[in-house]
């Protein structure tokens, strides 16, 4: 009798310590495939996400011209280094001059001339940040120079709805938009169109025009306003 | 021992049902995205990353180029007077056209989507778009702001806002993505009080109540802006 169970304890020991044993494996396993589970759907929503064709090509087409524009910056500031590597003082001249020129022209400081697309928008109840939305698609689609109603326009260059209307660098400019932009005309005429399109579905606007130009002149500048609270 | 035997055999059916759910699960999620497509985005997503590669690079060669011209001309205007009023002039420029570091007072600007789902639409309301950055910097500079940068992007006179959802790009890229940080020198005071105004970026601020984007205005005694370090390559446009 005594035999029996003490022949049994260790079997029946055995039976309950493979029990919860198997069952914890079991549930290790579990837990490991629905990590495995979770992070894989993770990783595919993921994928979709970054996967979306339109961001892709968007981004693609974005970074090779903006690539290609670096590339440009790299050549020309190449050859100015060159220019004053190789020559004295009268070369560093040249170099500071041709880029007081440019300088000149990117802040809006000079008059200026090129080819651009000129649009025309008639409309009521337009507001600043339509205005604002305007010139940035502009400048986004290969604008160099843009001017409202005569008026220079730069980043920086504050565009306020007020109580009046809209005002550009603090002059109330009211519709029609006679807005200039210098550039490569190919780019800029696609955005002008994409942009009229979109400005005639919209009720405020009575037109939304545009035409290419050879040669434009933008003979409004803007004057510079020194730091006040800034130091370079 | 005849009662816990059924149960131990249901617990390991129980397990082993879920773990065969799951491993099904897994396979169909595999399953989902074809291998064919997948294969065709990730060729995409390495171009992508391809350029991103080439444009930091550029941007650093630019940078350094500006560096090695900057000291050159130092050099020629140490002999001579016409060169050094020259080279004072073009510093000047250089430093409104966001060419050189810039630091004063100033506001720190931080923008972040909303959580996910929070617009049950799908549109994507609840993220940050180039607009909204557009908008910023638009108020930060009518309200005093010398210089901006969007995060650590200097923002010169030519600078441009585009993107797709969700995706902020400014002029030459690359691409930024949610959370932004705008940084601005100048008026604090002045860009606070803009900011502040219940009144001032209303697209913004109601898909700050409907979809959880944040913003934050936190005002600075010194504030500082990198240097830009892209192109400002402008070939079609000419003195007149």
């Amino acid at each position: 009798m005594s035999a029996r169970p003490s022949s049994r304890r260790p079997r029946q020991r055995s039976r309950t310590s493979a029990g919860p044993v198997a069952v914890w494996l079991i549930a290790l396993l579990v837990a490991l495939v629905a990590t495995v589970q979770l992070r894989s759907q993770a990783e595919v929503e993921k994928s979709l996400v970054q996967a979306d064709p339109a961001t892709l090509a968007f981004s693609i087409d974005q970074l090779s011209r903006s690539n290609d524009q670096l590339e440009a910056q790299i050549n020309d500031l190449t050859q100015r280094r060159t220019k004053l590597q190789s020559g004295g003082s009268s070369a560093a001249d040249q170099a500071l001059q041709a880029e007081l020129d440019q300088l000149r022209i990117l802040e809006g400081l000079v008059p200026v001339h090129g080819p651009g697309v000129v649009l025309v928008i008639d409309a009521s109840g337009l507001t600043a940040l339509d205005l604002q939305d305007a010139l940035n698609n502009l400048a986004a689609g290969g604008s160099e120079a843009l001017a409202v109603n005569d008026r220079r326009v730069v980043a920086g260059v504050p565009i306020v709805q007020t109580a009046g209307g809209v005002t550009v660098g603090g002059t109330l400019t009211p519709p029609p938009w006679t807005i200039v932009a210098i550039g490569d005309t190919n780019r800029l005429a696609e955005t002008a169109e994409a942009m009229t399109q979109q400005l005639r579905s919209d009720r405020r606007v009575r037109q939304a025009t545009y035409r290419v130009e050879s040669d434009i002149v933008i003979r409004a500048v803007i004057t510079e306003r020194p730091f006040v609270y800034g130091v370079p | 021992m005849g009662r816990a035997q059924p149960l131990s055999t249901a617990l390991v059916a129980l397990v082993a049902l879920a773990v065969g759910f799951l491993l099904a699960g897994q396979v169909k999620a595999q399953l989902l995205t074809p291998s064919n497509q997948v294969g065709r985005n990730q060729a995409l997503i390495r171009s992508v990353q391809d350029l991103e590669r080439t444009n930091q690079a550029d941007r650093t060669k630019i940078e350094a180029l500006r560096g090695e011209i900057d000291a050159l001309e130092a050099q020629a205007a140490s002999q001579s007077q016409t060169t050094q009023g020259l080279k004072n002039q073009v510093a000047d420029l250089r430093a409104h056209a966001g060419l050189t570091p810039l630091h004063g007072p100033g506001v720190q600007v931080d923008l972040a989507n909303g959580p996910p789902g929070s617009d049950p639409s799908g549109q994507g309301r609840n993220l940050v778009t180039y607009q909204d950055v557009q908008d910023l910097v638009n108020l930060l500079f009518a309200s005093g702001a010398e210089g901006v940068a969007v995060s650590g992007r200097r923002i010169t006179p030519m600078s441009a806002f585009s993107g797709s959802e969700g995706e902020v790009i400014v002029d030459q890229g690359p691409p930024l993505f949610s959370p932004i940080k705008i940084v601005a020198v100048g008026d604090r005071n002045g860009m606070e009080a803009a900011l502040g105004d219940p009144n001032s970026l209303p697209s913004l601020r109601l898909r700050e109540i409907q979809y959880q984007l944040t913003l934050g205005v936190r005002g600075a005694p010194n504030e500082s802006l990198p240097a830009f370090d892209g192109s400002l390559e402008a070939p079609h446009v000419g003195p007149a």
